[in-house]
């Protein structure tokens, strides 16, 4: 258990070295992010839909292809395959590194995010401090399913050649059932409706989470080994 | 008729040229197979 | 085991032979359909696209699920054999969903007033289709063979665990949304003549699909008993 860990830590930990050393993933989808956001305001009409019907979406799409992004550029450094590739050759668990992967993913896009969202709040003028906690939950919860997703295929279209096409056309089913939960959920919150109209939609979302991590954890080594 | 008959019509067109190329496809190729000596 | 050219010759002929039949079949529920079968009073003549639509969704989900069970088999058993089957259900099943997804909205238009509506089934529909074509696409992107099969289950089998969570999240997501206008595609209970020729439908779709299927992973075969023979 102990071996375990210290793989999955050092996975990690080296992927958030090499990144904050070279930035390449978060940089540009912290900028794609702001000019999603900047693009959708003035791509609505403010007099004909308020923002709070949209607000919720919007938020939601930029957290989507913001994440793709990093997703993609997460696995394509050239010293990340060949770390990997001699990460392989011992036999380490493959959960382990998976998890490692995973982590690390998450700390990327969780970073975007964090950017993207009060430059959100800024443009869109939400009131969110009241429902801050549950909020940042949602965001938690939802990232986790995306992205646990997204990091299994990640690894398989790096190798490919049109891999910034392949990754959200394999990915973008799979980002339904966490999009609609969250944004339902976000629409709630934003209106200050009860904790018991979003219930069923957090545990969908939990679920999912639960399902695919497992899922994931399994079919990794199919991916990695030959 | 019914006036939607057009959109039935449409319907039953398009699926039928679908099946038709690609089992016709899939069976020309078949045949080409099967008449290869080994 | 590796696949020779006559056993695949063999399949093949009988993906042939499944495949006229099929096709037959289909013949035969066009004329049902089209001559025998009453229209229905509030949805006239385009509700007869029913007959059409219905037994390709099927033939399209069970193409779905070979794909993830045959993926499962193949990570476990890791046989080639197994990969060009599900590589050839998947194509198959693009075809039934290419189906689906056009006579699907011309259906709607005349019924719900739209071509399009996000509802749980139209949107499955969708999503299956796009799982079919990423699995294809990934497929023409991977050149190693190994590699290729171990991606394309990846894929098949997570695309497999997906489709109830769709199911569940787009049907909550619509019963919160007012429904399309008007009519209902599907009457509560269907006269005799209806019934018997949607379930030939099914019996047609269905032998189609498995014709479809078997010739064209007698093909796949084919071509890997060649490229060995060559060697």
């Amino acid at each position: 258990m102990n071996s375990w860990l210290r793989v999955a830590a050092a996975v990690a930990g080296k992927d958030i070295v090499i990144e904050v050393r070279t930035k390449t993933a978060i940089l540009s989808a912290v900028v794609f992010a702001a000019l999603v956001l900047i693009i959708f305001n003035f791509a609505r009409d403010a007099s004909l839909v308020s923002t709070s019907v949209l607000a919720p979406s919007v938020l939601w799409i930029t957290f989507a292809f913001a994440g793709m992004i990093t997703l993609n550029r997460g696995f394509n450094l050239e010293k990340e395959n060949a770390a990997l590739e001699g990460l392989l050759l011992a036999p380490v668990p493959r959960s382990a590194i998976y998890v490692g992967k995973l982590i690390s993913n998450l700390a990327f896009v969780g970073m975007v995010e964090a950017v993207a969202l009060p430059l959100f709040v800024l443009f869109f003028n939400v009131p969110v401090w009241s429902i801050l906690p549950g909020l940042l939950g949602l965001i938690v919860l939802a990232t986790i399913g995306f992205v646990a997703v997204g990091t299994v295929f990640s690894a398989m279209t790096v190798r490919t050649r049109f891999s910034e096409l392949m990754l959200p056309m394999l990915l973008l089913p799979f980002m339904v059932p966490p999009l609609i939960g969250a944004v339902q959920t976000t629409t709630r919150l934003f209106a200050g409706r009860p904790l018991s109209e979003m219930i069923g939609w957090l545990r969908i979302i939990a679920l999912y989470d639960v399902v695919f991590i497992t899922l994931c954890v399994l079919i990794f080594p199919a991916v990695v080994d030959e | 008729m019914p006036e939607n008959t057009s959109y039935m019509i449409a319907a039953y067109v398009v699926a039928a040229v679908v099946y038709l190329v690609y089992g016709g496809s899939l069976l020309a190729r078949g045949f080409r197979a099967l008449r290869k000596d080994r | 085991m590796k696949p020779t050219i006559s056993s695949s010759r063999g399949i093949i002929k009988w993906g042939v032979g499944l495949t006229i039949i099929g096709l037959a079949a289909l013949a035969v529920i066009y004329v049902l359909a089209l001559a025998y079968t009453p229209f229905e009073v509030r949805q006239g003549a385009a509700q007869k696209i029913f007959y059409v639509h219905v037994p390709a969704a099927w033939s399209a989900m069970m193409a779905f699920s070979l794909v993830g069970l045959v993926s499962i088999l193949y990570l476990w058993l890791r046989d080639e054999r197994l990969d060009a089957f599900a590589a050839a259900s998947a194509e198959v099943g693009l075809v039934f969903s290419v189906i689906m997804l056009t006579t699907g909205p011309i259906w709607g238009k005349p019924i719900w007033g739209t071509w399009w509506t996000w509802d749980a089934r139209l949107t499955l529909t969708l999503i299956l289709f796009l799982l079919f074509l990423g699995y294809m696409t990934l497929r023409s992107a991977i050149h190693d063979p190994a590699e290729r099969a171990r991606f394309s289950a990846v894929v098949g089998i997570m695309g497999m665990v997906l489709v109830p969570f769709i199911h569940v999240s787009v049907y909550l997501f619509r019963t919160l949304h007012p429904k399309p206008i008007v009519l209902k595609a599907s009457a509560p209970s269907l006269p005799p003549e209806m019934l018997r020729t949607l379930l030939l439908g099914f019996l047609a779709a269905s032998v189609l699909y498995l014709g479809f299927v078997v010739l064209r992973y007698g093909l796949a075969r084919h071509a890997m008993a060649e490229l060995d023979e060559e060697n």
